[in-house]
Formats: C-alpha cells, structure tokens, sequence
C-alpha cells in the first residue's frame, strides 16, 4: 500500500538532496524583489484593508513562493516523464496510483513549506511581527496540497513540456497576480471577480493572510479549499490512470 | 479458455494510435515458463508497442492479455510484481547512484527492507557490477547503464522478463556481454523472456522461438532452424545490374549448380532469417 508513497519520496528526496541549496536560492530571489520593489518602494506609510503594505504583502508572498514551489514539481515530473523516462518506472510497478499521487503532492508540499519559511524569515528581516491563529498552519497545508495535487494532474495530461508551459502561462501566472496575493480583490472590476472567485488561490491567501494578520478566517473558505484539495486529488487520479507512456 | 500452463497468453492485442492504422493489428500467442522468444521485425514493425501494452504502459485498443490466467487489465496491480521490463530507452535515474536506483527499485516492488541490501549486492556481484555501485549513473557507459536496467529488472524476481532491444546501439563485444548475461539468466533463473530485436544475429543465436512481427501483425512462429528450413537452407544471391536476387535452395550442391549457370556475379550462403522475412515481405528487415 505505501511502497509508491516510500517509493516517490525516497526518489524525490534523494535527489532534491543534491539541489537543495540551489533550489532553495532560486526560490529565495523573487519574492525578494518583490519585497524591495512593492515593500520598500511603496513604502511603510501605505495600508490596505488597516494594514501596512507590507504586512499585507508577506502572507501574499507566503501564499506565491509556496503555490510556485509546490506547482514546480509538474515541470520535474515532465522531464522524468518526457527526456529521462524514469516516471515509467512508477508506472509500471505493481503499486497504486493513489501512492503515486500521495507521494509526489507529499514533495510538492515539502517544498512549499520550504518556500513558506523563508518569507518568515525575511518577514524577520523586515520587521514586519505576524500573528499566528492555529488555522494557519492547516491553511498552508491544504494550500500546498492543493497546488501539488493540481501539479500531478497537469504533468499527466499535457503531451509534452511545452504542453506545461502553456499551463503556467495562462493559469498559474494569472492566478498569482488576479487572487489577491499583491492587492485586495474587492477593487477588481466584477467580471474579473467572478473570475478569480473559480481560482484556489483567492481563498488560500485569503485565510492564509487573515491567519497570520488577526483577521478573521472565514471557514466558508477553509472549506473550499478542502473541496479543491480533495477535486486536485481525484484528477490527479484519474489523470495517472488514463496516462500512457 | 485459459490455460493455466502459460505463463502469458494474448489474444488479438491490437492498438491504434491514429484512427486509420494500427500499430499493433491484433496479434496473439501463449508462452509457457522458461521460454526464450523473440520478437523479431524492423523498425517500426510494432515491438515497442506489444511490450507497452504487455507491461501497462500503453492500454490496448481491444484485446486480452492474461499471466497465469488472470486477466491483466482487471488484475495488474498484482501481475505487473511478475513482470519485469527493460524499455527500449535506459530509464535510470542520473543522479542517483546504481545503489540508489536499485534501492528505489527494491520499495517499489515491496522488497522487504532487511532484504533490500543484501539482495542489490547479490545481483550486482551476479552482473559484474559490484565497481559502479556507489557511482552516479550518469557516469556510466552505454553498455554498463543496459547492465544496469537488465539488473534491476530481475530485482524483484520475475517471472517473465521483457527485453526490449537490449543491444540497441551497443558495440559488439559489449553486445556479446549482455548476450551472455540475458542467457544466463535465462539458464540459471529460468525466467521466461521476451526479447525484441531487428537485428538477425541476435535473434537467431539467442532465441529458440521466434515471432516475426511486420506492420503490426505476427507473420510467422516458430524456432529459427525450422523456419530456415521452411525455405530452403541455402541461398543464392544473384547480383544483378538493379540490386540483389535470392534463388533457394534445400542443398548447397543444387545452389552451386545454379551458380554454374548464371550469367550474373553470383554468391552461396546460408539463410538467415532476414530471408524468410523478405520470403514473406518482399522486404527486408534491415535497410
Ligand atoms: N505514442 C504514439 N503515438 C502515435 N504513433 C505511435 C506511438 N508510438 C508508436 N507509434 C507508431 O506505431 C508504430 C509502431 O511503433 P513501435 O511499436 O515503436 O515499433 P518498433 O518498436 O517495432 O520499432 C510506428 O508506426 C510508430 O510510429
Ligand atoms: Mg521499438
């Protein structure tokens, strides 16, 4: 039952073990531009819904770096299916499909969190204080479990690596910077918030951010993120079963 | 229907790709424990294809597959522990070293973990690759990385390993090493192979059954010798001023009378079975 689950991590650990320092630069970078550029550029003195920039801008970051690194893992899995045909190797194993789908999304969240931790750190840097709710912590692992699930389903269907490049182009992208990650939604024209209203990540930084800034979490949107992680999950499924390499 | 004493049996596997033409045009056949087969035809005859589909990789278009009479698609998370497979393209993970890739290999197929270790070292001692074992794959040669794939294919033990042009763009005596290592296992382990192939020679020294697969369908089956003899054992080539002719003929001494005969530059030779292919093609296998 858990051999492709042990299997995937084993695999995906020891590899990440070999990177882990470059993987995590690169993922240290952009959010830092974005700190200097909207944090220090608009300056302390500017507040959205009562807070600083700033302190808006952190969870929004939070939210970013873990969805791109979690997401990240799609285009791995891309280059074992397509150049190296090592996924092959999952596939043909007498293991479930299930564990498969577990045991990349497992990774995927590893590396969110990862992401996640190091916009604490430069929430320290900055001085901006967080406060913490409990519901925080389930947040990010719904948010990353969602964006991991949804990684496996997209490195399955596409039918090769410009295939995934699409993808991240017209609904990854515009989902960071449509779901109220660097700006509040609600001054979104209203054809633009029913669309953002369909993407995850308007209710992952909603309750991420209300979690970490005193704000009240609504549990309409925990639920609904506990509805895309299960919905990511069963296509990410039936995506490995209809695969054929 | 299905008889438990093969170890495989398909029964008209068929897929197609694109709507007009199939790749694989139904095809059956039943091997039973220990058997050396060979599935022998040129490129794009539709090997790759029957061992995807054998090893579910690829889902049939209409078709059964069974392993000791269970239906493969119904039961394949079970079967495939029975199976092991060498893809046409090596498929080891570069940066994890041959230990690693063999370990991932051992979790996947349920090896239990106070075997793992002992069972790696045993076969890598059993290939000869006791040196490379704590070396990156990405360092190997070509021939050491098919080492490699064939070893970890015969990891878990199976019972029905499948080759799929293992040689493929090897020199010839690293090809010989890995003739020599498919047939001991094969002679040690008892394990019945699949092996594809479009070269002749390796065909014919390796398999004491051969299926000639073209367009996607078997033409013929059977061991070498008998289908050489189906033909005739001895060809003459004619070498004619637009290309080559093949005369045969049951004995060299008819072959040599012809010869006498002929106008053209001529040759006698044995046959092969590219020319029972070409016999049932008009082509040949290798162009
Ligand atoms: N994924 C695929 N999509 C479309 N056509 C394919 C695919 N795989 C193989 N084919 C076609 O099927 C035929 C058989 O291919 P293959 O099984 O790879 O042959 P072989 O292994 O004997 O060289 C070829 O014509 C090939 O182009
Ligand atoms: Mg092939």
């Amino acid at each position: 039952m858990f051999n492709g689950l042990h299997a995937v991590l084993y695999r995906e650990l020891s590899i990440y073990r070999t990177r882990a320092l470059k993987q995590m630069l690169s993922s240290s970078l952009s959010p830092l531009l974005f700190l200097i550029a909207f944090g220090w550029g608009f300056g302390r003195d500017v507040t959205v819904g009562g807070l600083s920039y700033i302190s808006f801008l952190i969870p929004g970051l939070i939210t970013m770096n873990s969805l791109n690194q979690s997401f990240a893992i799609s285009a791995e899995i891309n280059i074992s299916r397509f150049y190296f045909h090592t996924f092959d190797e999952y596939l043909i194993a007498p293991v479930s499909y299930a564990s498969i789908a577990i045991g990349e999304a497992m990774f995927g969240v590893f590396r969110g969190l990862l992401a996640a931790i190091i916009i604490f750190v430069y929430a320290f840097i900055f001085h901006v204080t967080l406060s913490f709710n409990p519901i925080f912590f389930v947040a990010i692992l719904l948010h990353t479990f969602i964006f991991s699930f949804l990684a496996v389903t997209t490195s399955m269907v596409v039918k090769d690596h410009s295939g995934q490049a699409l993808v991240n182009n017209f609904a990854i992208t515009p989902m960071i910077f449509l779901c109220g990650t660097f700006y509040p939604i609600d001054k979104l024209p209203y054809a633009f918030k029913l669309l953002v209203y369909v993407f995850p990540l308007t209710y992952s930084t909603k309750v991420i951010r209300a979690s970490l800034t005193g704000g009240e979490v609504s549990f309409i949107y925990v639920g609904l993120m506990v509805f895309y992680c299960i919905m990511f999950f069963l296509t990410s499924l039936w995506a490995l079963r209809s695969v054929e390499a | 229907m299905n008889d438990n004493n093969d170890i495989l049996r398909v029964d008209g596997l068929k897929k197609t790709f694109l709507k007009d033409k199939a790749a694989v045009d139904g095809v059956s056949f039943a091997f039973s424990r220990g058997e050396f087969v060979g599935l022998l035809g040129p490129n794009g005859a539709g090997k790759t294809t029957t061992i995807k589909m054998l090893t579910g990789l690829i889902r049939p278009s209409s078709g059964a597959i069974y392993y000791f009479g269970s239906d493969f698609q119904k039961e394949s998370q079970k079967t495939k522990a029975l199976i092991g497979v060498v893809p046409q393209q090596n498929n080891l993970d570069r940066d994890l070293t041959a230990y690693e890739n063999l370990y991932l290999h051992a979790i996947l197929y349920g090896i239990p973990k106070a075997a793992r270790k002992a069972r790696i070292d045993e076969l890598l001692d059993f290939s000869g690759l006791t040196d490379y074992r704590n070396r990156q794959v990405k360092s190997f040669s070509g021939g050491t990385m098919r080492r490699l794939v064939i070893l970890r294919a015969l990891l878990h033990e199976p019972k029905i390993l499948f080759l799929d042009e293992p040689t493929v763009g090897l020199d010839p005596q690293i090809r010989r090493v890995i003739w020599d290592f498919i047939v001991k296992i094969n002679r040690m382990k008892n394990t019945t192979i699949l092996l594809t192939t479009h070269y002749i020679e390796e065909a014919e020294r390796l398999c004491k059954r051969v299926l000639i697969i073209n367009d996607g369908l078997i033409i013929v089956d059977g061991d070498p010798e008998t289908l050489k003899d189906g033909i005739g054992r001895f060809v003459l080539e004619v070498h004619k001023d637009d290309g080559i002719e093949e005369e045969f003929f049951d004995n060299r001494s008819d072959a040599l009378a012809a010869l006498e005969k002929s106008t053209y530059p001529c040759k006698v030779r044995g046959v092969t079975l590219e020319d029972v292919f070409l016999r049932l093609t008009g082509r040949r296998i290798n162009v």
